[in-house]
């Protein structure tokens, strides 16, 4: 048995088509860009899609997917590789982008509009029909491997004024579009996920409704399907259910005194 | 005892986030109409109201309040459709009696006018509903079940004597289960899941024989004329109306395109056309469209009448107010509406600009002065256009002493936004509706030449096309756009504002452009369609401003007010015509916002402005402007100093 069976399937609920969607564009070699808030499952998504793709056998690298968390001081150099020294001499090491590129595995660049402008740039010659990634200091221009794959994520309600993706980059991309499942998804995931009764995880999907009705105030995106999960994971564990949702949900999106007072009582009034 | 100052914020995004739109939390001495259906609440299409304070109850009592109000809304209370109750209980339509206009009565007027007693019957029905809601509500909040019943206990114990059958219902609602036992089977479908606003009806129908003798015993409270949720009924029938009149007019465009397609196709088979029967169909439409909108109108105007203008668009904010005379605030005495300027469609933005081009070069050199802070040099970059020498020294040593070294050995100047917000807050008052300089009167001179305009012989006047002269406001506007084009390239983030008002419960707030906004078509048209209002409340806009700023977060913050004269308003103050409360009330706010570290300016157009602006502007920060022309120019030089202090 080789060791990529071992790996079990990370849980998706697909709430539309974006698995067809995703599968088509791996197919095509089309770059993909999730666009969605945080904690609404775009990155357990590309892991569910790495898992599928390899589980299909169209996806032969390992590990089928790199994980870049961007930041603001991500520089093409962190993408890309750096000469390291190694007793005497240096020695040229592969970035994750690099790597990638060569094994044909999936790269996955999270929360992309953190990253410092230069990186946006970088992958430009890769997400079109190119699919080449020039490394400046080696002088080397690497062809990227037929089953490599750019996948980015970013949250467009955070931060857009200031940070927001080119149309240059943008338009390289196949877009998909994420926001907090249904209701009844909602609570099927977080029982699912936390392995509380399907009544608790309606609950905590009820409150999740009525604060998000809240987004305009002092929080830009309500509260996500992952608070959601951690408030009924530690409900699993034997917190008690206000409690929970006081240490995961209230204090957790906002430091507002008057609107934890309000989200608190939503909280209150719904659980039983 | 809870006031309901003390938790009206919190309490205003409980509401929110259950009811999923905002409502204003208003006191019960808000409400135009007899509040009569409830002892404790009402609420209106876009407000909640509860009382001012609960002498035995607290934090949880208001939650239930609130609770209870959503509930009717989540219950569908108020679409009740008198005719499709007629449908669905298979009674006959009622001709409506002829004092009584069928669409100026609420759905549930006509429902209970099919009672001997109408008065019993609403009565009944409306106990009833709070029993079905109470229900809902221990259901779909179970953690609120155990305030509810606290809450009902003290409600037992205010209202402990009963005298009537419905009293006994009363108490019934309020969770007394002892209450008249033999209901049981009647109340019952009430409680379910399923149930609706027609169960309720129904059930009033069958239980009204039970009741209908004790007219005698309601209280002289109970006779007024209409309650509270007949109101909100005729609201949401309102809405729907206004769906139907989109409804017509899709239906009417499509009858329309059908006879152009027509026209067309026997044009191009040379027919001899009849197009009657779409002609009919479009008449038929138009007068149904017609009648709709004139009932409609009426409608609007009843409502309007009876529970306030409707302010669905709005927020409302309470602030308290500085009475000099007592030495003291009046706590959250100002109400204030927070609405934005939605400017018309086809407002001409190249006007606009026009004007903005005018001034540019002027305003611009003055502002030039400040720009260079918005540049800097950020050290230790990966690219750059300069090295950084202290970066490559450190690289170096890295590198001789064997570690990797560090390759951000880069310098370069960057655009650092200026940590500023500023707030222009300008008075809309109607007196800003005022021509710059008064029209001069027409001198004749002599009498014979005065015509007469009567003579029928007399040659028709030639008028010369009369100029619209220059108002105050005018120049207001244009000293608004032109100093926020040039603060959009300096890069500076600011809010423009302005406010009027008419007494302490209607100080309207008007948003042109928020501090986190861009300046594009649409704000330079909303500040554009600025427009002379009404009154001057000044504190309470600036006590408003002041908190926006705060919450925008930026170090320096500045409040520039730009009025046209003294602070007034029909109440600000004992009397009417006294200035002096509100100078008071003005520099109390100002002097609260410089206390919160806000630099506050004043700049007026009244060349009287000297005597009272000493008096209200803390440090003299105030300028009074003789020729108003001057105003763009001024502004300018006043935001300059200010952020380069």
């Amino acid at each position: 048995m080789s060791p990529m069976e071992l790996l079990p399937e990370p849980y998706y609920l697909p709430v539309g088509d974006e698995i067809d969607v995703f599968e088509a564009a791996f197919n095509a070699r089309l770059p993909v860009l999730m666009k969605g808030p945080t904690g609404c499952g775009k990155t357990r998504f590309v892991e569910h899609m790495a898992w599928r793709l390899q589980q299909s056998g169209k996806l032969t690298a390992d590990p089928s997917l790199l994980t870049i968390s961007c930041h603001e001081d991500l520089t093409a150099t962190d993408l890309v590789g750096r000469y390291l020294l190694k007793g005497d001499e240096t020695v040229w090491q592969d970035g994750p982008l690099t790597r990638s590129v060569r094994s044909g595995a999936i790269c996955y660049l999270d929360e992309v509009v953190e990253a410092r402008k230069d990186t946006t740039v970088l992958i430009h010659s890769l997400s079109d029909h190119r699919r080449l990634l020039p490394i400046d200091k080696t002088g080397e221009l690497v062809t990227a491997h037929p089953d490599f794959l750019l996948v980015m994520s970013y949250n467009p309600g955070y931060q857009s004024v200031l940070k927001d993706l080119k149309p240059s980059t943008r338009q390289r991309f196949v877009s998909i579009e994420f926001d907090y499942p249904a209701f009844a998804q909602e609570a099927e995931i977080i029982a699912h996920e936390s392995a509380i009764d399907q009544e608790m995880a309606e609950r905590l999907a009820t409150i999740a409704e009525r604060v998000r009705n809240l987004r305009d105030h002092g929080f830009e995106e309500g509260v996500s399907t992952r608070l959601l999960i951690y408030t009924g994971q530690l409900i699993g564990q034997g917190i008690a259910p206000r409690r929970a949702g006081e240490l995961a949900i209230t204090t957790a999106i906002t430091d507002d005194r008057i609107v934890q007072d309000a989200v608190r009582d939503i909280i209150d009034v719904i659980l039983p | 005892m809870i006031e309901l100052a003390d938790v009206e914020g919190s309490l205003a995004l409980f509401a929110e986030g259950l009811a999923g739109r905002y409502l204003h939390l208003k006191t019960l001495t808000e409400h135009n109409a007899n509040p009569i259906d409830a002892r404790l609440t009402q609420q209106s299409m876009d407000s909640l109201y509860l009382p001012d304070s609960l002498p035995n109850g607290n934090r949880s009592d208001y939650l239930v309040l609130v609770l209870e109000q959503i509930g009717y809304r989540e219950c569908g209370t108020f679409n009740f459709d008198y005719a499709r109750f007629c449908e669905l209980s298979g009674f006959l339509q009622p001709t409506p009696k002829p004092h009584t206009q069928p669409d100026r009565d609420s759905d549930f007027t006509r429902l209970f006018a099919r009672f001997e007693d109408p008065v019993v019957a609403r009565r009944l029905f409306l106990l009833l509903e709070a029993l079905r809601i109470s229900t809902h509500i221990k259901r779909a909040y179970p953690g609120a079940a155990h305030y509810l019943q606290h809450h009902n206990a003290n409600l037992r114990a205010q209202f402990s004597a009963h005298r009537t059958r419905l009293d006994l219902l009363q108490h019934r609602v309020w969770g007394d289960l002892h209450a008249l036992p033999g209901l049981e089977a009647s109340v019952l479908p009430l409680t379910i899941r399923q149930s609706s606003v027609y169960t309720t009806a129904e059930a009033t129908c069958q239980l009204y024989p039970f009741f209908h003798h004790e007219r005698d015993l309601l209280l002289e409270e109970l006779n007024a004329e209409v309650s509270g949720t007949e109101w909100m009924q005729r609201e949401a029938r309102l809405e729907d109306w206004k769906d139907d009149q989109e409804d017509l007019a899709r239906q009417m465009l499509a009858v329309e395109i059908l006879q152009a397609e027509d026209a067309l196709l026997r044009e191009g088979m040379d027919l001899a056309g009849d197009t009657r029967d779409t002609s009919q169909t479009l008449n038929s439409l138009k007068n149904e469209r017609e009648a709709l909108s004139r009932r409609i109108e009426m409608e609007r105007a009843a409502l309007r009448h009876a529970v306030g203008s409707p302010r669905g668009q709005a927020r409302s904010f309470r602030y308290d107010e500085w009475n000099y005379l007592e030495r003291r605030y009046i706590r959250r005495w100002c109400r204030l509406y927070e609405e934005r300027i939605v400017p018309e469609a086809a407002a001409n933005v190249d006007d606009l600009r026009r004007v903005i081009r005018q001034w540019r070069s002027k305003v611009r050199s003055r502002l030039a002065q400040l720009r260079p802070l918005g540049m800097q040099r950020v050290s230790r970059v990966a690219d750059g256009d300069e090295l950084d020498l202290t970066a490559v020294l450190e690289a170096r040593q890295d590198i001789r002493a064997g570690i990797s070294p560090d390759d951000r050995t880069y310098s370069r100047r960057e655009r650092v936004q200026r940590d500023i917000c500023a707030a222009f807050l300008v008075d809309l008052s109607a007196s800003t509706d005022d021509p710059i300089e008064p029209p001069q009167p027409m001198p004749y001179e002599d009498d014979d030449e005065i015509p007469n305009l009567r003579d029928p012989y007399h040659e028709p006047l030639e008028l010369a096309p009369v100029e619209e002269p220059r108002k105050i406001i005018d120049v207001q506007r244009e000293a608004m756009l032109v100093m926020a084009s040039a603060l959009d390239v300096l890069g500076d983030s600011f809010g423009i504002y302005g406010f009027s008002g008419y007494g302490h419960d209607c100080v309207e707030f008007f948003v042109a452009k928020e501090p986190d906004e861009s300046l594009n078509g649409r704000t330079l048209s909303a500040i554009a369609a600025m427009q002379p209002k009404r009154s001057t409340r000044m504190g309470p806009a600036i006590r408003h401003t002041v908190a926006k700023l705060m919450a925008a977060g930026q170090s320096l913050k500045l409040l520039i007010v730009l009025s046209d004269g003294f602070p007034q308003d029909c109440d600000y103050g004992p009397r009417r015509g006294e200035h002096e409360y509100g100078v008071e009330d003005t520099a109390k706010a100002l002097a609260e916002a410089a206390a919160k570290g806000i630099e506050t300016f004043c700049i007026t157009v009244d060349r009287s402005g000297h005597d009272y602006l000493k008096r209200m502007c803390p440090d003299a920060r105030y300028l009074v402007i003789e020729d108003i022309e001057d105003l763009p120019d001024a502004l300018t030089k006043v935001y300059t100093t200010l952020t380069l202090k």
